[in-house]
């Protein structure tokens, strides 16, 4: 008992040491980032209520409404923690760094083995715990659940969080047992992906709008009625269910008998796991500590990227060959891209299936107003994948940031690199995205040609506050590469992007309503063409500003030198 | 070659690095020792522009590190204490990014290249991701890559640390035969016995400050001592703290 404590110690101290130990400016970073927390719970909690009394209105199907949506939720939760220990349990187990001088120490392994059992379910499980409150509250707030609903979660989540980790730690060890564990973290963040494309499109393609529509409503109904029961009784989250529906709905169900399931599957998952790790753990992580490359050389890739790269100056052509090698050759880099892939389809088909010819403003008004819009939702798509690539670009150097450092360049020549080379394929993104939507939307030339010119504008300026915060607030210590979006200078960058969208739209929108409403209305305004270029002359000088700025911040910083 | 003037370092209000006074010719290896935590690395890492001197200024070559960093850096090499680079590139692909980075042109840099992964054993490896290099191994790229553009000062953290007996022999060599060609070198080291057999003077800094350098003869008069070398007269300057 107490080699387990000790074990888990050092993060608890860590945790308690970095608490204690704050400058004004981290604090202020903690206030930030507990303001955003707090207004994610609070938008949460309002939606989510509004919603179930909203089902709560619609006669007798409340209930069975909100306990379906109660189990949708379970169950991404469930899969979600499913994933995430397993990508944990990779580390903590296999690839962490304190491994040799923990294993190397006079311990039991059963005291090691629930130390980092505790320690991968706190790791994987704080996020969703903390998503899950506000969702919890609303159901309590709307069925009035009142104090025993709130026990019954009190009791029931530990269990909940505990089957899906000794699971995950069970799984990783046969997996290590015979795979190499760096292979598995990018064929699992790989599948994980995947997965959640396959999801992602299964639910678009369902298209769940249809079901607003008075004449699907019949089968809705029928639809609800078979769904009554948990479409998985085998899965924990089906049988947390159970236990909440019971207390929030009066379903008629055993709720000790589901807690009685939960428990004894809580208990001996973890028992199982270390049965299983007591046998192949040694082994594993041998293989784990094994890593042999093969030869890398391509004359083809060497050709493509001198091509590519040859109109730059020759710094500025070393770097971007390096970080495309680099991107090329990092699995957990390049797999996002299947991401932005599916993101892409889904938003060219939702304006494929858009029923505008069915609303009562003239067709041809409603597409100008849903293009124009479009020209902001292509931003923040842009933003989302600039915060992906563009964000993590100087934090990408890494350990190896020393090399930069100490090399006779400057370091906006390293800036600049990385600029040009997100910019590129965003720039791409961004007009046919624009382009393919507008021509699905069959929209006037005037339209088109501003949505073009727009999105040109936009892609600089998005760029450049990913790729400036990005410098300002550099995370050179990670794990996985999928983590420096996370941070404090993450939702700077967001922050940012979203406000430099936000204000080029603005700019534009007046001049929009006009051409509009003269289409709408010939000769009500008597405006042309002519009235856009104002506006993009602002929306000109406004990029120049989001592109300046934040560069001009970031380099700054670089040359800060941080101790 | 190397000038440090008055040279200081605060971490808040702790001095690293506390008016340091230091002048190396051309030419010669100099030995920078001091127990663990003095201020070796800190001074480096000012001296190669990672860091920003609180006070004071260093010079290489006669360009100043902060006003001049770009030249500066050009003639200089530097290998860290615990070098880490690239591990998605090849070993050749990370020396080509390096040279680039000195704008060396291809057939010079090409010709560099092949010459050193020979001298250090690394050209059946050329091809090879760095992430499956051994600790000695990546030791040696790194070494490669400070000396691709021929550098007129090469300044080294810890050198010895993780290499083999032959490794360690064939480093001694190269410091020597880099000092005759006019290379300067600055060696931080903790290891007294390899400052003694190579370096024509040392420097010892203790808590921040430099207590004492010249010549090995001189070490042992200011440290009062007439037998046990340079590592009595180390442990004699040294004396009043231990090491944290």
């Amino acid at each position: 008992m107490s080699a387990l404590v000790v074990l888990l110690s050092p993060p608890v101290l860590s945790w308690k040491n970095d608490l204690r130990t704050g400058s004004p400016a981290r604090w202020l970073r903690r206030l930030v980032l507990l303001g955003l927390g707090a207004a994610f719970w609070i938008g949460t909690y309002w939606t989510l209520k509004r919603v179930l009394a909203y089902f709560q209105t619609v006669y007798e199907l409340g209930p069975a409404l909100a306990y379906q949506l109660l189990l949708i939720i379970l169950l991404t939760f469930l899969s979600m923690l499913l994933f995430s220990n397993l990508i944990t349990s990779l580390s903590t187990f296999f690839l962490a760094r304190d491994l040799d001088l923990v294993r190397s120490a006079p311990i039991p392994p059963s005291s090691f083995f629930y130390a980092r059992l505790i320690t991968t379910t706190v790791n994987s499980s704080w996020m969703v715990l903390f998503f899950s409150f506000p969702i919890f509250a609303a159901y309590g707030a709307v069925f009035r659940g009142g104090g025993l609903f709130y026990l019954w979660t009190l009791l029931v989540l530990p269990l909940f969080l505990i089957i899906p980790a000794a699971l995950g730690v069970l799984i990783t060890h046969l997996l290590v047992y015979w795979l190499p564990a760096r292979r598995i973290r990018d064929i699992l963040f790989f599948i994980g992906l995947f997965a959640f494309i396959v999801l992602y499109f299964l639910f678009r393609f369902s298209q769940p709008e249809r079901l607003v529509e008075p004449e699907t409503f019949g089968h809705f109904l029928e639809f609800l009625t078979a769904m009554e029961t948990p479409s998985s009784p085998f899965l924990p989250s089906s049988w947390s269910a159970e236990i909440f529906a019971s207390v929030l709905f009066a379903r008629p169900v055993n709720r000790w008998f589901f807690f009685a399931l939960l428990s004894s599957y809580a208990l001996f998952l973890p028992l199982a796991a270390s049965w299983v790790s007591a046998a192949v753990y040694i082994s594993g992580w041998s293989k784990a500590q094994e890593a042999r490359q093969g030869r890398h050389h391509s004359d083809l890739l060497d050709r493509i990227i001198h091509w590519l790269t040859h109109p730059f100056p020759q710094i500025t052509k070393a770097i971007m060959t390096k970080d495309i090698k680099s991107f090329l050759r990092d699995a957990t880099q390049w797999s996002q891209l299947f991401l932005l892939l599916a993101l892409v389809a889904v938003y060219l088909y939702n304006f494929k299936v858009l029923p505008l010819d069915r609303s009562p403003i003239p067709s041809a008004t409603l597409r100008t107003v849903v293009s124009f819009t479009n020209v902001a939702l292509a931003g923040f798509v842009l933003s989302a994948v600039a915060m992906r690539f563009a964000f993590p670009a100087v934090s990408l150097e890494g350990r190896a940031f020393w090399i930069l450092q100490t090399s006779p360049i400057a370091l906006k020549s390293l800036l600049w690199s990385k600029f040009w080379l997100n910019l590129i394929p965003l720039l791409v993104l961004g007009e046919l995205l624009v382009f393919f939507s507008n021509t699905l939307l069959r929209v006037p030339s005037w339209m088109m040609t501003l949505s073009l010119i727009t999105v040109f504008f936009m892609t600089f300026g998005i760029t450049a506050i990913g790729v400036g915060v990005g410098a300002l607030y550099p995370k050179f210590h990670y794990d996985h590469v999928a983590e420096i979006p996370t941070s404090f200078g993450g939702a700077i960058c967001m922050i940012f992007s979203v406000a430099f969208i936000g204000a080029t739209v603005m700019i534009e929108a007046w001049p929009v309503y006009l051409l509009a409403m003269e289409g709408l209305n010939p000769g009500s305004t008597s405006a042309g063409s002519w009235v856009l270029a104002p506006s993009l002359a602002g929306v000109a000088l406004l990029t120049i500003l989001a592109v300046v700025v934040p560069i001009k911040l970031g380099l700054s910083g670089l040359e800060e030198m941080p101790d | 070659m190397i000038q440090l003037e008055n040279l200081s370092k605060y971490y808040g209000t702790l001095a690293a690095v506390e008016s340091l006074n230091l002048e190396i010719q051309p030419g010669e290896i100099f030995g920078f020792l001091g127990p663990n935590g003095a201020g070796k690395t800190t001074t480096i890492r000012v001296m190669m522009g990672i860091l920003k001197p609180s006070s004071g200024r260093a010079t290489l070559g006669g360009y100043d590190v902060v006003r001049e960093p770009e030249k500066a850096k050009a003639i200089t090499g530097f290998v860290p204490d615990r070098a880490f680079i690239y591990e998605k590139l090849s070993g050749r692909e990370f020396l080509k990014f390096v040279g680039s980075l000195h704008r060396m042109d291809s057939p010079r840099l090409e010709r560099r290249i092949a010459h050193l992964l020979e001298h250090f054993e690394l050209w059946e490896w050329r091809d090879e991701l760095v992430e499956g290099y051994s600790h000695g191994m990546k030791q040696r790229l790194v070494l490669s890559a400070s000396l691709l553009h021929e550098p007129r000062i090469l300044i080294i953290d810890e050198p010895m640390v993780g290499i083999d007996p032959r490794g360690a022999k064939m480093l001694k060599d190269l410091f020597l035969s880099l000092a005759k060609s006019g290379t300067t070198v600055f060696l931080s080291t903790h290891s007294v016995g390899v400052a003694e057999e190579i370096c024509q003077r040392v420097g010892i800094i203790h808590r921040g400050r430099l207590i004492a350098s010249g010549s090995m003869a001189e070490l042992y008069r200011m440290a009062r001592i007439e037998e046990g070398g340079l590592e009595s007269a180390f442990l004699e300057l040294t004396r009043d703290g231990t090491s944290p």
